[in-house]
């Protein structure tokens, strides 16, 4: 298989998952109780007027194929609540998020892969420290952690509290959001690198007087990739959903608070178009994954 | 060597879980009080602590000392030294304190546990299970097998889960039981818990079943079922324990996300995850730590688990 | 064009500069009173959609807020009296038979691009807001007996109402209604986009308006940046043109949590939906004691928080077999009894609240009549009456059953994560001591008004805002055929006797013109709402505002917007 041919496949299969995905948010919306309109109070001639004016009072097979028809054109409607079209409203958030997502990922992996290795392949008591605040992390709700952190800025005044703006803003979702992964990198490096270092071919070089530092670095890490990377998509792409918590008590304007806005008015288009955002950064990341994946170790191929 | 480790790490954390086990199932019977019994004028107080010598030097069995409030909005107690009472007494006991509508936290938070911990566990293991299936069938089968099943897994992770909840609650009654509340948070949380397995034991397979045992499992006939099950799960396991041991806290703190949906256990039942949310605020975590006692249960659950899961005892052994 | 509307940029800019430099010299105020310049930041807890006010959107509170600070009336209602006072009119007379209101316009008043404001523009805003293509959810509220006002302009400066019936609060009506400009808004209105102009996204140049700050600049998710409006028409005492503020900044912070973290930063001077919850009151006069804050504490709120029964025909069929008590006086009689409201109070609100037993509260000081009937805690007599329907515990097990050994048994729909579900689950918790089982309900916002809207509940604990303090402009709460009169709401006739009664006497307490004989009338309403009880009140907070000590002039008062009702006399210190 050519690399092109396999790209070329990969990406028509994320737009399929675009696609599909955000059709099923589109008709789950509208399964749950309660619209838009519904929340106008309670003048029910006003919703009434209100749910025709939205169009949600048709039947949900033609609101779908409105909407159908209008995102061939890349229009995926109108947010009701910000009155203003999805694409423009998503695209901004993205950046945001993206932004917030690839920091975290860098620090989450940077921290993580060494940390795992370390923590897997040597013992000890400080390694013991080391796992015992890995599993800390992966246990506290990223809701108190984020909290904590906020509250630790804002008593010492060391970093900005709210909002968006220079390096400093970034510091404290980006911690929030990427100790836990760190934190789960962690978990699975080392118990990767445990199996690779006992492998028979890690055995044998062990008896052959090879050091355990050197067959580590050099050989067993690499190996020992595998299983993190192909989940490593999974990660980048929950990594937005996953920051609900995060931008929110931080005040980050991403995707993860407009879609959460989103859920919670019954604001079905733009719910479908974060859906979009997510499924894109979730092809996005499973495509990283593999193509790291078949760099690291070649026997691999993508699906 | 490494086996004489097995069996020895094996034995003590399979004690704790037992003894952990054996906690939840009797926990509603060691709670000093009904979970939704609330104490009038006793919101957020403190911890009270034990004692067994009193003011004038003579033992007793454990006892403490009443409260009462001082000061509502500074929650101010004061502490009547020269009274002493027990879980019998009139007045409240909080070993670990009170939440804000005056109910102790300690017997929330046992009573909570039979509710979270199954409901995580089950769901996690229903989780792994279908992940794991999945994932060793598409990582063998390889070409569209492979690329459809990834696919799917793909799906079932965008879609907005508050959504799925939030149509199923319209389709339910108004009013849910326990039961019915849980079979629906199991089934979500396996639909949503699935796909990462998946993928990971796709991977390690994908690896796996092009190493030399397994092609020459293969070649001396084992049938498909045979090598995966034999073969190549085996080399999921560790992965399997870390998945585990990241979705058992996620679903606990899940199942409150949801409750605000609608789909929670009706209150006054109480849950970690709903505890603990509720007790999420800044000034919280500042005055009124005990609140927290619930990310105390949770990590301690996390620890077990990843010692079972490891098959050793992470305190002894790292 | 292009060019004009740079012109004009330039003018503003030169004239905004000018303005600036004039004050920065005075700037420093000897007594340290208030002084022209510096700038404050507010937080929101949701961004508003659109700067138009008309536009039909369910996020009322953001858009009112931003509106409030941008735009004018012609009339404002003083948030701490209650009663309205000249605003861009000077002043009004009333015709004898309370119908015909007749406003002077204020002279020499230019909406924030330079363009004088005259009556055509109050015209043309009445038009916007009665107009079904604009489809605004204002509109309802700004009739009399479902009939919009008439509005005519004999002139320039001369603007005349009239009322299709008598109404007492008369010119407060027109608090609620901004004056848009007609010259930047008529073409829209011609082409029925009205409704979709001055979205976020519009040109702060493009708009324009008579309010004391204009839109400076926006950024999506973030924060909304509004800087003086050189052309607004107030000055103070001392004949300072207002607004004191060179600036204020709107910052979108969602969670209260986040919110009160950024207030004790420093980084926000105050909260826009500013009052605090009772367990943050410690630490906030903490703060006040070391000087960082300051605290005011304006009354009870007139929110208070209560328990309805669905008292519609449709229930009432859907129980008469199996639980006909759900629609008995008696028994909301019973469950008001047997609810211990001082165990709320001094529990869950740590004492900032007071009991309440009906819909007007201690905090509407015009309105309230003591002498409503309460309902203390009384579990004898909660029992008793509960006896007198045939509710008793027959097989000694501690709950009711009824006649035919049915336990007695109900659901409450609430709000989940929030005060008003504590307060339904302690509620819950003294119901099931009294015998009664609840099954609480928390559910979001929509779901609960979807199950609200097709009627499909036993009993709902929520909170219901008041917007005024004047019942007659809560009509839709207090008559049978309003769509607020939430526990049957739109009736076609009155559903009960006292329902008729109640409907007449408001009818009549609205025309009144005097105002000792309207609070006799609503007085008489309130003794037959406690009497019937189709919503039991249950607790109101006693409110508490926490704003920065930067933050000088305010007056803060109970109804919303809390501060930033009178932004224009907001100083810096």
């Amino acid at each position: 298989m050519t690399t092109i041919g396999f790209l070329a496949r990969r990406v028509l299969a994320a737009l399929a998952l675009v696609f599909v995905a955000t059709s099923g948010a589109l008709l789950l919306a509208q399964l749950a109780p309660g619209d838009y309109a519904s929340q106008f109070g309670r003048d029910q001639a006003q919703v009434a007027a209100e749910r025709h004016r939205l169009g949600l009072d048709l039947p949900v097979a033609q609101q779908y194929a409105r909407w159908l028809k209008r995102s061939l054109t890349l229009d995926l409607g109108e947010s009701f609540q910000y009155q203003r079209p999805v694409t423009a409203l998503v695209a901004e958030r993205a950046w945001n998020t993206a932004l917030l997502a690839a920091t975290s990922l860098a620090v989450a992996t940077l921290l993580g892969i060494p940390w795992g290795i370390v923590t897997g392949s040597r013992r000890g008591v400080l390694i013991r420290a080391l796992r015992g605040v890995s599993l800390l992390f992966l246990s506290i709700p990223p809701l108190i952690s984020s909290l904590t952190m906020l509250a630790v800025a804002a008593r010492t005044g060391w970093l900005p509290v709210s909002g968006m703006g220079g390096v400093s803003h970034l510091v404290v979702p980006t911690l929030a959001l990427a100790l836990p992964i760190a934190a789960i990198l962690e978990r699975l490096q080392a118990q990767s690198i445990g199996d690779a270092l006992a492998t028979p071919m890690a055995l044998s070089a062990r008896a052959r007087g090879i050091s355990r530092r050197r067959i580590v670095w050099r050989h067993a890490w690499r190996q020992s990739l595998g299983p993190i990377l192909a989940i490593y998509g999974v990660i980048v792409g929950t990594l937005f959903s996953g920051s609900f918590a995060v931008e929110i008590v931080t005040s980050w304007p991403g995707l993860g608070d407009l879609m959460r806005q989103a859920l919670l008015t019954r604001d079905t288009y733009l719910v479908a178009g974060c859906a979009a955002a997510g499924a894109a950064f979730l092809a996005a990341g499973v495509l990283l994954g593999d193509v790291l994946h078949a760099v690291v170790d070649p026997r691999v191929g993508g699906a | 060597m490494r086996e004489v480790r097995e069996v020895r790490g094996v034995r003590a954390p399979l004690l704790v879980f037992a003894a952990l086990a054996l906690l939840v199932i009797a926990a509603p019977g060691l709670a000093p009080y009904a979970p939704g019994r609330q104490f009038d004028g006793y919101p957020y107080a403190p911890p009270m602590r034990p004692h067994v010598i009193d003011a004038a030097g003579a033992w007793h069995l454990p006892f403490a000392h009443p409260i009462s409030l001082a000061d509502p909005i500074e929650r101010r107690y004061v502490e009547d030294r020269r009274a002493r009472i027990t879980f019998a007494s009139r007045e409240p006991w909080f070993l670990l304190g009170s939440d804000a509508l005056g109910r102790d936290v300690l017997s929330r938070v046992l009573t909570g546990a039979r509710l979270s911990l199954g409901l995580a566990l089950l769901s996690a293991a229903l989780a792994l299970a279908i992940g794991a299936a999945i994932g060793a069938v598409a990582g063998y089968a390889g070409g569209w097998t492979d690329t459809w099943l990834m696919r799917i897994a793909d799906l079932a992770l965008v879609l907005p889960v508050i959504y799925a909840v939030l149509a199923l609650r319209g389709a339910l009654p108004l009013v849910l039981t326990t039961v019915q509340v849980f079979t629906a948070f199991v089934a979500v949380f396996a639909l949503v818990g699935w796909p990462s397995a998946a993928r990971g034991v796709r991977g390690i397979v994908v690896v796996e079943g092009r190493s030399g045992y397994a092609e020459a499992a293969r070649a001396l006939g084992a049938s498909p079922a045979r090598i995966i099950a034999r073969h190549l799960l085996p080399a999921t396991r560790g992965f399997l324990a870390v998945q585990a041991t990241m979705l058992v806290p996620a679903f606990i703190m899940a199942e409150a996300t949801l409750s605000f949906v609608g789909l929670g256990f009706a209150p006054p039942t109480p849950s970690w995850g709903v505890m603990l949310t509720d007790a999420a605020s800044i000034r919280t975590t500042a005055d009124t730590p005990w609140l927290l006692a619930p990310a105390g249960a949770i990590v301690l659950t996390v620890l077990v688990i990843h010692s079972v899961a490891h098959g050793r005892d992470p305190l002894l052994d790292s | 064009m292009a060019r004009y509307l740079r012109f004009h940029i330039l003018l503003l800019a030169i004239a905004a500069a000018s303005a600036c430099h004039r004050s920065a010299p005075g700037a420093a105020s000897p007594a340290g009173g208030p002084a022209r310049g510096g700038s404050l930041t507010a937080s929101l807890r949701s961004e508003p959609p659109t700067f138009n006010r008309f536009a039909p959107t369910a996020a009322q509170a953001p858009v009112d807020a931003v509106a409030r600070l941008t735009q004018a009336t012609l009339v404002r209602v003083n948030r701490l009296t209650g009663d309205p006072e000249p605003w861009l009119a000077e002043r009004w007379t009333t015709s004898a038979d309370g119908r015909t209101l007749t406003f002077t316009l204020r002279d020499g008043v230019a909406f924030s691009d330079g363009v004088p404001f005259t009556s055509e523009d109050v015209l043309f805003s009445f038009r916007a807001l009665y107009d079904p293509s604009v489809g605004s959810v204002l509109a309802s509220g700004v009739m009399v007996q479902g009939k919009p006002l008439q509005i005519a302009a004999p002139d320039a400066r001369t603007v005349v109402v009239t009322l299709p019936a008598p109404f007492a609060p008369g010119a407060a009506l027109l608090d609620n209604v901004p004056i848009y400009p007609k010259h930047l808004l008529q073409a829209a209105l011609d082409a029925h986009t009205f409704a979709a102009a001055w979205g976020v996204t519009t040109p702060p140049a493009t708009m324009a308006g008579l309010g004391p700050f204009v839109v400076s600049e926006y950024v999506p998710g973030q924060r909304l940046t509004l800087a003086r409006n050189p052309h607004y028409w107030r000055r103070d005492a001392a004949g300072v043109a207002l607004p004191y503020l060179d600036r204020i900044v709107v910052e979108f912070v969602k969670g209260q949590d986040a919110e009160m973290l950024r207030l004790e930063a420093g980084s926000i001077d105050l909260m826009t939906q500013a009052d605090v919850a009772p367990e943050n009151i410690s630490s906030l006069r903490r703060l006040r004691d070391r000087g960082a804050l300051q605290i005011a504490e304006p009354g009870v709120s007139v929110d208070p928080i209560l328990l309805w029964f669905n008292l519609t025909a449709a229930a009432a069929a859907k129980n008469a077999q199996a639980r006909p008590y759900l629609q008995r006086t008696e028994f909301r009689q019973a469950i008001s009894y047997a609810i211990d409201r001082d165990a709320i109070v001094n529990t869950l609100y740590l004492g900032a609240a007071v009991p309440v037993y009906g819909p007007v509260t201690p905090g509407n000081r015009t309105w309230y009549a003591d002498s409503a009937p309460k309902y203390p805690h009384d579990p004898a007599r909660a029992a008793a009456l509960l006896a007198g329907l045939g509710l008793t515990d027959r097989n000694g097990d501690g709950a009711l059953e009824d006649a035919a050994g049915r336990p007695v048994r109900f659901s409450i729909l609430t709000q989940g994560n929030h005060i008003r579900g504590r307060t339904a689950a302690m509620v819950q918790e003294q119901l099931r001591t009294a015998g009664i089982a609840v099954d609480l309900v928390e559910l979001d916002p929509p779901s609960l008004f979807g199950r609200f809207g097709s009627g499909d509940y036993d009993a709902i604990c929520y909170g219901l805002q008041t917007s005024a303090f004047d019942p007659a402009l809560n009509l839709d709460f207090w008559l049978s055929s309003g769509s607020n009169h939430v526990w049957n709401p739109e009736q076609k006739t009155p559903a009960t006797p006292w329902e008729r009664a109640i409907d007449d006497l408001m009818q009549k307490q609205a025309a009144a013109p005097a105002l000792a004989e309207r609070q006799r009338l609503f007085a008489e309403v309130q003794r037959l709402f406690g009497e019937n009880l189709p919503g039991i009140y249950l607790v109101s907070p006693k409110v508490t505002i926490a704003m920065s000590r930067r933050v000088g002039g305010a007056v803060p008062v109970l109804l919303d917007p809390k501060i930033l009702w009178q932004a224009d006399s907001l100083y810096a210190k």
